[in-house]
């Protein structure tokens, strides 16, 4: 069975956060130790007690997507911003409803 | 974005891009016609342009049209990827109350659309018609004073209509949506009940309700299974031999009893595009040879890709339709955010479901996080994939497909079937525009039909 897999992020192009969220998605194979080492984002991912090796691996290659995929979904968020909410303001324009209520 | 479109050759694209192309060329003639081009001083294709994305946009403030009431989830069919039904005779288990139905038509009312629908489902509707009959005369009265648009559709199988039931509808213009999934065999096997015999009541009560409340008060909506994957020629010329204009070739939900009963598994995106292409051809060719039969959900994208409108159908917008184009009124006083949440419930998963009718107010539940998360969720424009995606002015979010397949309500697009199958579509249909002029005018007629 393998023990634990070594990953680096440069901290330039991730946040921690899109990493801690990936962690947490991928808690059901393994479970990540996070910390910033000289300009990178060091996890040591390890499998949890009584996932395989195949498992294991899976479990890091969704882990990366997850990385990916939730750096993005922020970048995005943020860029989309003022049109999402001129978007769902235009949705609720004539409910007489307001979130702040 | 608006309904324009223009297809180049790749190196006039590159011109366009680089700002090459010759103001004497046809393709800048084109391109600025359909305001893909502005020269400084112009103005007009700015003000059209805002004024198709108005019209495009205009339903999104109408907020909630579509209001489904489950009023039992008693049905007399069994079938094998149904969502949501049950076998039961206990009618207090799975019906709806009047104090339930009186507190979902607050609701109903709370919402500023203009038009209002309010679509009765199951389990099978009919089962309790006394509840349909009570909130279709409770929605009138209250009506009086309000003035809107109200329709309303019963989501049947039509095994259940009696003279009575039709007679009711008739005097309350009622709709009657049902489903038909191909010829006699195929919808047996496909919808069984006692007695197997769901495509003769089928055809028993599709012709009294054509014949009381007229022909085109009728829909069917067909499922895919596994068995309808050799036979969509067979599927649709059961459709063309009882007289409907078109089909609307659907996919199974990975929800409910299809998950249940691994009828779901039983075929993959790639195995149901060529099921759907193969049908397209041949309503392409039927239209080809002067039969005039529509391809229900190519319409609705092509509404999309050739015209200003916006077809509305709750599965493919952005944001999702969830809670402000559709809500559910379950049976038990549930409120979810679309017909989709509640067959996931079923399951025992409650993520979309906002609230209750007798617990909480409209205000508690439409700027509940949980929808106001969905919403903002799946603003396709925030997506990885989807927001720099060709396709993505015609496509949407689809949350709950998303949630019950990836765990989440985004999903990841390079993974979701979903995606594949709709862009698979997209670039399909615009192809078939491409190479075939007479398929581009059969296109342009169902995308204004639509």
């Amino acid at each position: 069975m393998q023990s634990s897999t070594l990953l680096k992020f440069d901290e330039q192009l991730y946040s921690v956060e899109a990493i801690q969220k990936a962690a947490y998605r991928s808690m059901q194979y393994l479970t990540a130790e996070i910390s910033l080492k000289h300009h990178h984002i060091e996890c040591i991912l390890t499998p949890n007690i009584g996932i395989g090796t195949d498992s294991f691996l899976r479990g890091v290659e969704e882990f990366k997507k997850h990385v990916i995929d939730y750096q993005l979904r922020a970048k995005l968020k943020a860029e989309s911003e003022p049109l999402r909410n001129l978007v769902l303001g235009i949705a609720f324009s004539n409910t007489g409803l307001h979130s702040g209520e | 974005m608006v309904g324009e479109h223009l297809i180049l050759p790749k190196e006039k694209i590159a011109e366009l891009i680089n700002h090459q192309i010759k103001v004497d060329s046809k393709e800048y003639v084109a391109l600025r016609s359909k305001h893909f081009i502005k020269e400084p001083n112009d103005q007009s294709p700015i003000d059209l342009l805002a004024l198709k994305l108005r019209t495009k946009w205009a339903r999104l403030a109408n907020f909630t049209n579509l209001h489904i009431f489950v009023v039992t989830l008693r049905c007399d069919h069994s079938c094998p990827y149904c969502q949501v039904s049950r076998q039961s005779g206990d009618k207090g288990a799975f019906d709806m109350t009047k104090e339930m139905a009186d507190r979902s038509l607050d609701f109903v009312f709370r919402s500023p659309c203009l038009g209002l629908k309010i679509e009765f489902q199951g389990g099978e509707p009919l089962l309790n018609f006394e509840m349909v009959k009570y909130v279709v005369l409770e929605a009138k009265k209250r009506n009086q004073t309000l003035g809107r648009d109200l329709q309303f559709v019963i989501a049947t199988t039509l095994s259940l209509l009696t003279d009575e039931i039709l007679d009711f509808c008739k005097i309350h213009n009622i709709f009657l949506s049902s489903s038909l999934d191909g010829p006699e065999d195929l919808h047996n096997i496909n919808r069984p009940r006692q007695g197997k015999d769901s495509y003769q009541r089928f055809i028993h009560g599709l012709e009294k309700a054509r014949q009381v409340l007229g022909y085109d008060r009728v829909s069917a909506l067909m499922t895919t299974t596994d068995k309808s994957l050799p036979r969509v020629k067979d599927i649709i010329d059961e459709y063309l031999k009882l007289g409907f204009d078109g089909i609307f070739i659907r996919a199974l939900s990975p929800y409910g009893f299809a998950i249940k009963t691994k009828k779901y598994m039983s075929y993959d995106a790639d195995r149901w595009l060529e099921f759907y292409k193969e049908g397209l051809d041949y309503i392409i060719e039927l239209n080809k040879s002067g039969t005039r039969f529509v391809e229900f959900y190519a319409g609705m994208i092509l509404t999309k890709i050739l015209t200003a409108h916006e077809p509305g159908f709750v599965d493919l917008r952005s944001p999702a339709g969830a809670g402000i184009s559709a809500i559910v009124f379950n049976y038990d006083g549930s409120v979810y955010a679309s017909d989709e949440s509640r067959m996931l419930a079923e399951m025992g998963d409650f993520s979309f479901r906002l609230g209750n009718v007798i617990e909480n107010s409209y205000e508690e539940i439409i700027l509940s996080d949980k929808l106001l998360d969905i919403l903002e969720d799946s603003y396709t424009k925030s997506v990885p994939m989807c927001s720099d995606c060709a396709f993505e002015p015609f496509c949407g979010s689809d949350p709950v497909y998303h949630h019950a397949i990836h765990k989440d309500v985004v999903g990841k697009k390079p993974e979701s079937a979903f995606c594949k199958r709709n862009t698979a579509i997209f670039k399909h249909l615009i192809q078939l525009m491409r190479n075939d002029e007479k398929v581009r005018q059969i296109f342009l007629d169902w995308a204004y039909k639509c």
